[in-house]
Parts: structure tokens; sequence; C-alpha cells
């Protein structure tokens, strides 16, 4: 059975069933989704009621059946599944209803707010879709979600084994946003693209709030829309609703205007509320869509409308830096994420990512790497590798709508790339070459970027997601194209309608004053069309080019963004002004100044070598914030602020030693981890940022690490200290459990452990050789141990 | 409702031995925090049964053991079912300056557990004004006193915590997101006396940084 049914016209779906079962009598606490085996006539009942009432799809009884909250009940997800399936299939026998899979949130977090696992919960809904598909729905509905990752699971799962259409509802508050901060734009662009029939909201909300919330939504996606709302809000004192099923219709009908097909009730609504809503919708026909296709890439938080010049960061890249190559095969995402953050804190709109090196699996990378950003970082990512496999690894892992960098005019990087893009709703940049290289002439390129186009369509991907690169060459070595590229971006932009995307820096390489070169052909591409410049926004004439751009385009309205970028850089010199401050690396480490303390150590590394600066002034200033905080004179924000500042120095000599191909200093490894169950984790890092700043070599695995991880790193690199935190009574016994596991192996490590609950007592009963009380100790324990 | 910046430079140690500059970076921290996330909360308010095996909360299918619940709803009918907190957002922003600056990170988490706390006192505030001529106890949450945390699934279960707040409970019993509280109030026709707070009653008491250093949260 298609998804055609949801197309035409109105289509009315149920109302609630676990407050109807609540008021049928079922217990405070108790499962709704066991009664599909307790008491199955009940279940089918309630069905019946609504199909009687006018609905025409039936949501099945499994809103919360999976392995998660099914476990301890004795019942199989099969089971409980099949049964609600089956329980819904017959009271639609002869009705013409259908039945709906219903599959709502696990009742656990995803990472990185939760410690569910993004595969551990595709697991869990795949079970769930099978399950369903097996016992015979019709489709499939993924409702009442808050975390646009947990939806992309559900989602993922349910296509990627059964065939049935999907209809996926999320919940919103007043503000337009969920709880964990996910936007309308950013929900319709990225389940669209994914492959979602039908989209909408539900619960959390009663009808009359719903509306300009529906609108935007209809406003940003090609799909049916769903709305399901409540039958108002609930009084916590006495639990009821404040909607009749009168009010709860009269506030539902004018969403037609919206362009809303697809309607039902959610919390506090029963069959009466369905009968009431049949009748008022009847003979009413849905306002016409408007929906204007416009670029977009998004994280949930951040949706990044191509509708004006956009810029992607160029700086997580290894080519032609050592530094970054180096801690691509160190496996050293925080330095990854810190260039990231580094571009974002610039100005940077989107960030390009390309971690393939030679010696690096960028199939196992680039997904760690995309979680490691969009964990810390709220702006979308672009995907830049050629290898598809990395792509699909990183796609399928990404929370959001991402861009792909790159395919280009060859066939058979069209055919094996594009339908990645397209089963993930990605954007993809398409390179103005093929098999016979990049064309000498505008006309050539344009030819290429029709066919990338045409082939994008072929593959079903919507040509706003289509963005053409027509390619920068270098101007000292073929001088005469920059002005074909230039009339190529203007070509594919007035022809074609579509985006640009350029790295400019190519531009101006071998030449004095590169920045000059590089920021005129910038406004010069920009003019012609450029929306999407690749550049490093750490040089701010690049940014001050774009922010000058927007202003002269009408697209920074009232000049607001560039009076603040400048009114901001006025108010804080980027150094301090000559003769004002004189400090001496200890006294900037003393008081944590860390740009000042990274220059102060490029002056001192000139004369000297890292390892004296490291031992000779360095840590001596550590030593002596350390002791000032032991006695109580500073507290632990200006620890780690000096720790911080130390940080800066060993950044500098690191890079130092990377130029000059030396192996980096490195006083020993550690491994610290937070044990597994427990995801509080800031004290661990805590212990992390001193310890690194004293020079060690920190392995950190993270949180919510099992004990086979730690005992399974310890080995494979033979390390010789570990230290272990857990913040939680309930997760002392896996910290137990680590120490036992090292002790088994044949070189046991030196244990330290530490957090809220442990105490020195707690930890000599555990085995652990150490107790810190607190991160400072940590360094003395190290120091003892490693030296 | 406000944060408390005292609260959070005691829950940093520092406390009245804060110097000005660290006063200052906290007073930020406190501004950026407060404009850009607002506590949310939900409450939910049940009959008391009082049994010889613990307190029974029967609207919310839930049981209460121990000698904490039993004293503390004593005198009460009625119980108050709470939980709130300061959402994902926090916890994402909480990541992104631990990325950027550990100092500044410990500084908004401190700051995290005074505003959450703020959004309890203001839930308390409301709770107190729909039951005019009544008295409510002192908060206790689950670890509190003999309270087991093992409570913590059917309490935020009662209280459709992940529906209303996004709040959701570990397998290991914390609460998810990060910065979240939840607790019990009695409702009582007298007043009550403060029970609950201070070292004595705190299921910490064993192990707190601050009383290792000889200072209290002031709770």
């Amino acid at each position: 059975m298609g998804s055609d049914f949801l197309k035409n016209g109105i289509v009315l779906l149920d109302g609630a069933t676990g407050t109807v079962f609540q008021q049928k009598g079922l217990p405070p606490g108790g499962r709704p989704e066991l009664l599909n085996l307790s008491d199955p006539e009940l279940v089918r009942s309630v069905h019946r009621e609504y199909l009687e009432a006018g609905s025409q799809v039936v949501y099945a009884n499994t809103f919360g059946a999976n392995r998660l909250k099914l476990a301890h009940t004795g019942r199989s997800v099969e089971e409980v599944v099949g049964a609600g399936v089956r329980l819904a299939r017959e009271a639609c026998a002869g009705t013409g209803g259908r039945t709906a899979l219903d599959m709502g949130p696990l009742g656990e977090l995803l990472e990185p707010m939760g410690s569910l696992r993004f595969e551990q919960a595709y697991e869990i809904f795949r079970e769930v879709a099978v399950a369903g598909a097996a016992a015979g729905a019709d489709l499939a509905v993924i409702e009442t979600m808050t975390d646009l990752y947990e939806a992309k699971a559900a989602l993922l799962a349910v296509k990627e084994h059964t065939a049935l259409p999907v209809l996926v509802t999320m919940t919103f508050d007043t503000g337009g946003r969920t709880f964990t901060g996910c936007t309308i734009p950013s929900m319709a662009r990225t389940l669209e693209g994914l492959g979602a029939d039908a989209i909408g909201l539900n619960c959390s909300l009663g009808p009359d709030q719903l509306g300009r919330l529906l609108s935007e939504l209809c406003r940003n996606t090609r799909l049916p829309v769903i709305a399901k709302p409540n039958a108002g809000l609930p009084d916590p004192v006495d639990g009821r609703y404040d909607l009749g099923p009168e009010a709860f219709a009269a506030a539902l009908v004018p969403l037609l205007d919206t362009g809303v097909t697809i309607f039902g009730g959610c919390c506090g609504t029963s069959p009466a509320y369905i009968r009431v809503l049949k009748e008022a919708l009847a003979g009413k026909v849905p306002a016409p869509r408007r929906y204007a296709p416009v670029s977009m890439v998004c994280t949930p938080t951040v949706p990044v409308r191509i509708d004006g010049v956009r810029v992607i960061g160029e700086r997580i890249n290894p080519t032609g830096k050592k530094r970054f190559q180096q801690a691509l095969l160190e496996e050293d995402l925080d330095y990854i994420l810190d260039v990231g953050l580094q571009e974002a804190d610039a100005g940077a709109d989107i960030l390009d990512v390309n971690v393939g090196y030679p010696g690096v699996d960028e199939v196992a990378m680039m997904p760690r790497v995309v979680k490691a950003l969009q964990a810390a970082l709220p702006i979308p990512l672009q995907l830049d590798s050629s290898n598809p496999a990395a792509l699909e690894a990183g796609l399928r892992v990404y929370n959001g709508k991402a861009a792909v960098n790159s395919v280009n005019g060859k066939p058979e990087v069209l055919e094996e790339i594009l339908p990645v893009v397209k089963k993930y709703g990605a954007a993809v940049v398409g390179l103005a070459l093929d098999e016979e290289g990049i064309p000498q002439t505008a006309e050539e390129r344009f030819t290429i970027a029709a066919r990338i186009l045409e082939a994008a369509r072929a593959h079903g991907i919507p040509e706003e997601d289509v963005w053409i690169d027509c390619l920068t060459l270098t101007v000292s070595a073929q001088q005469a194209q920059a002005g074909e590229t230039l009339r190529a971006v203007s070509m594919v932009r007035e022809k074609l309608g579509l985006q640009n995307v350029l790295g400019v820096s190519n531009i101006s390489f071998g030449l004095p004053n590169r920045g000059l070169i590089t920021q005129n052909f910038l406004v010069q591409a920009m003019a012609m069309g450029l929306t999407l410049p690749i550049l490093n926004p750490n040089q701010s004439e690049m940014m001050d080019a774009v922010a000058a751009f927007r202003v002269l385009s009408g697209e920074d309205g009232e000049c607001r963004d560039y009076i603040s970028r400048f009114a901001a850089q006025k108010a804080a010199p980027a150094t301090a002004p000559a003769g004002e401050l004189r400090l001496t690396l200890d006294e900037a480490i003393a008081r944590g100044l860390r740009s000042e303390a990274g220059r102060l150590a490029r002056a001192a590394l000139e004369q000297g070598d890292g390892l004296s600066l490291v031992e000779g002034t360095l840590i001596p200033a550590l030593d002596r914030v350390g002791a000032d905080y032991e006695r109580g004179v500073l507290f632990l924000p200006q620890l780690l602020s000096a720790a911080q500042a130390a940080q800066a120095v060993f950044e500098e000599v690191r890079s130092a030693l990377a130029r000059q191909g030396s192996a980096p200093v490195k006083k020993g490894r550690i491994v610290v981890a937070t044990v597994q169950g427990d995801i509080h984790d800031i004290g661990k890092n805590i212990v992390k940022t001193l310890l690194e700043n004293y020079g060690y070599d920190v392995i950190d695995l993270g949180r919510d690490v099992p004990p086979e991880t730690v005992a399974g790193t310890v080995r494979e690199k033979d390390v010789r200290l570990v230290g272990l935190s857990a913040l939680m009574t309930t997760t002392l016994p896996s910290m137990e459990a680590t120490i036992r596991l090292l002790h088994t192996l044949p070189r046991p490590p030196v244990i330290f452990v530490g957090g809220a609950v442990v105490t020195a007592d707690y930890a000599a009963r555990m085995g652990a050789d150490y107790y810190a009380k607190d991160a400072r100790q940590s360094v003395e324990i190290a120091r003892s141990i490693l030296g | 409702m406000e944060l408390n910046v005292n609260e959070a430079l005691r829950y940093l140690g520092a406390g009245e031995g804060a110097d000005a500059a660290l006063r200052e970076r906290v007073e930020g921290q406190a501004a950026r925090l407060t404009a850009l996330v607002r506590p949310r909360y939900w409450y939910r308010v049940t009959p008391v049964t009082h049994g010889a095996q613990g307190i029974l909360l029967a609207e919310a299918g839930l049981f209460l053991t121990g000698r904490t619940a039993a004293l503390m709803l004593e005198e009460c009918g009625q119980a108050v079912l709470l939980a709130c907190t300061l959402g994902a957002q926090f916890d994402a922003l909480l990541r992104t300056e631990q990325a950027r600056d550990m100092a500044q990170a410990v500084i908004l988490d401190a700051c995290g557990s005074a505003w959450v706390e703020a959004g309890c006192d203001r839930a308390e505030e409301e709770i107190a004004g729909r039951f005019p001529g009544k008295y409510l106890t002192d908060r206790f949450s689950p670890g509190y006193g003999d309270l087991p945390l093992t409570v913590q699934p059917e309490l935020c279960r009662a209280l459709d915590a992940q529906r209303r707040l996004g709040l959701c409970v570990t397998p290991s019993l914390l609460l998810t997101p990060g910065k979240s509280v939840t607790a019990v109030l009695g409702i009582a026709d007298r007043p009550q006396r403060r029970r609950v707070r201070g070292c004595a009653c705190c299921s910490m008491k064993q192990t707190c940084t601050l009383r290792k250093r000889g200072m209290t949260c002031g709770i």
C-alpha cells in the first residue's frame, strides 16, 4: 500500500490512546502496551471507537513497545508489537481504515546528551520496525520526537528494513523549538531529505498555539503536513486538559489555511474529539501550499539558509598542514575540534571537513570527527572526501542536513556518490571538471555544471541542493583563467539558478601579498554570484570583505552585522599596545593569559629549545599556581586558566617540533576515562586539562567507557598510569569492575581514582593505587609514577 | 527568578574568598546563562497514603520507602512531585565551553547548578500560590537521606517528564539533561519544620569536596 492517500485531500488520524486507557482503568505507572496481551478486547474497542468516529488511520498500541521500555516485563518486542498491530488490523478489517505502527521516543536520551549511541538507537528501532511490518502494518509513524537525531535513527531503521510509508511528527514548545533545541526548518529539511512521506507536529501544545509553527513548517517542506495536538494543556493539580471537543475542532479547522491536510489528536483527546473534528472539516478544502525552494544545510539548532553569502571554513583539512596531519595520525580529536571552534568563532557558517591522509582510515575517522564536532559546535558541516564509503559513514551519523564535497562531471563519480547524497538528503558540490580535466573556457565549465544538475535531478535530488564549484586556478600560472572562472560563476548563477561554491585561496599562490589578491578575487566572485566561498575565516581581511559585501548587497539589513563586527574589534584590540604591559611568560601563565603566553612562547622558541622552555619556565610557573590553589588563595577556575595558558605554550612547542619534523615531546602516557554508566565528565576533563599542561600524553577515552575499552587501550599502548572517574554511587561498581579487569593484565598499570562519590577508603577497598581528592592531586600522582 | 552568584561561587569552592576578578567572571557567565536558558519545571499533585511499609502516592503509582519520606510527609495529605531542568541547551553550551575554555566551563557549570535551584524555588513559589492557607515541607530528592535513587525512573514516569520537560533517566539512574532536579514536597495544614537543609541530611556528606575544605554549599 503506497503513500498516495496522504497526498489527496484531508486525512483524519486518531486521537489519544494512553489517556483513554487510563480513563478506562489502566492503573498509573502501568505499561499501556502490555494491554495488547492482557486485555486485547479493550485495545480493539478503542481502535473501533476511533474508526467509527471517522479516523482513517489508527495508531497501533505500540508507542513504547521497544526493547528498553519492555525490559523487565518478560515480554518481547515481537510479541507486543505483533499483537498491537494485529489488534489494530482486526479493528480496521472491513472499514477501509489503515493500521499504523506507532514508534515513540526510546525513553533514554541519545549521545551526546545521554548515553545511548546513535547506532544502538537505530538497532532498537529496527527491531520494532521489522516486527511491525511482519505483523502487517500499512504504514509507520514516528511521533512525539524531541531529538532530531533520534527521529533520524528511527526513520533510517524503517526505510532500510521495510517498504512502509512513514509519517514523522515532533513536539515543539511555543518558542518554536523542541526540548533539544531543534528548529522547524531543520526538522523539515532533514526529515524530507531522509525520505519521510509526511511530517508534522504532535503533542506538547494545544491547537491554538500550533498555527504559527505549522505555517512555518508548511513553508519549509514539499511534504504533506500533519497536526496532531493535545487537547490543550493539562493542569498540574488535577491533570485535566483545558479544551473540549468543540473548542479543539474550532482551533484545528483554521490550520487548513496554512496548508495542513492531515489531522488528529494527542494527549487528552478521545473518539468524541475526532467525531466533532470530522464534522468540522467536512466539505472544507485545504489552502494550496506555497513552498519556495531555498538552499539550506542545518544542524538541529542552526538552519543555514543560503539566501546570501555564507562562509565555508576550510581549515579542517590536512593538506599542507603538518600539525593537522600529526593530529589525524594520533587520532587527536581535541585538536581537530579546536580548529573547528576557531573557525566558528571567526564567523564561518559551515565547516568543510576533510580527514583524508595516508595512514588514516578515512571510513572510520570521518564519523568520529563528525560526532566530535557536532557534539560541541552548532554549525553545519560539509563532508569533503572522494571516498563514497567515508562520505556515507559520515552522513549516516550526521545530525541534520549536511553538504557533500564533491562530485564532478565524470559519470562513474556521479553514479557512485549521488545515490549516497540522495539517501541522506544532503546538498552536493559539483566540480566543473570531468575526465578531460578542467576546461579552459567558462562555457565548457558551464556545460559540465548543467550535466551535473541533470544527473542529480535524475537521482531525485532537488536543484536547490546542487551547488557548483567553477574552480579557482592560480592566477600567477594561468592569468586568463581568473576571468573565465568569474564568467562561469555568473553563468551558473544566471542560467542555472544554482548556488556557487568556490575555494578562493588558490588564486594567489606564488604571489607576494597574497591576501590582497585573494580578497580582490573574493569580492569580484561574490559580485558575480558566488554565495559559498570556501576560505580561512581566521584571516580577518577575508571576513571583512564578506561583511562589506553583505552591506553593499543589502543582505546585512541596516548594516547591523557590519557595525557590530567593527565595534567589537575596536573594543578588543588584537594585541596589547606596546609598552603598556610587559609580562614575562611566567606571569602570563600565572594570570591565565592564553594569547599572551603563546606569543611569548613563540618569541622564546626563537632563542631556545622547547624542552628547556617547558622544564625551566612552564612547569615551575604551574607549580606556583598549584601551590596557591592548595593554600586556598586561588580557586579552580584560576588554576584552569593558568593550565590553559600553559596549553598555548605547549601548542607552540608542538608546532615548532612538527615543523622541524622532530618527534613530539611527551612525558609519558596516561589513560583517563569516566566509567561505564556515568556521563558526567566535567571532572575528568578538568584532570585531563591539568595533566596535558604538565606535558603528559593523555589518552581520553571519554565517558561511559566499558571496562574492556580501558583494559584494551592500556594493553595495546602499554600505558603505565590510568585515571578513572565516577560521579554517582550507582556507577562505583563499574569503576570497581574496571579496576578488577586492569589487574588481570600481564602488566597491570597504576590506577588512580576520583570523583564526587569516591573516598580514600573506598578507593583502597576497590583496589585502586591512589585516590585523587582533586585534579591538582592527579598531577602529583602522575609525577611520582611517570616523572 | 534570580541566579544567586554567591551560591555559584560556593560551588566553585570560593565563597567569600573570591577576589573581584573571579567574582566578575562568575557574574559574566551568570548573565550570559540567564539570557540564554530558562529553567523549565513541571509538577503534579497527588494524595498521600501512609502505610507501614512506606508512603503510597496512589494517583502517581509511586511508593516511597524509608524514614526520610515518612518523616517529611508525616503531616501531609497531599504531595507534589516536581522536576526542573535547564534542558539540553545548557548541556550543549557546557560542551562547547569545555572544548573552548575549561576554566570558563567550570564557572558555567557552577552557575548552572545555581540556576536550576532558582528554577526549583520559582516552582515552589508557584505551588505555594496554588494552595493558599496550606504549608509546604522542604523539597527532598531521591538520594537525600534514605530515599533511594532507584525511585528516580518511576518518579520521572509519574511526571511524564520526558514528554513535559525532555527529561530522562539513564540505566545508572542519572538524570539527563545534566542540570536537572527531581523532588518531592509535602502539603500540610500547619507550618512545617525545616528538616532537609544542612549537611546532616545530605547524602553527599561523606564525600562532599566543600566539606573536605571545611565549607558548606549553604543549602
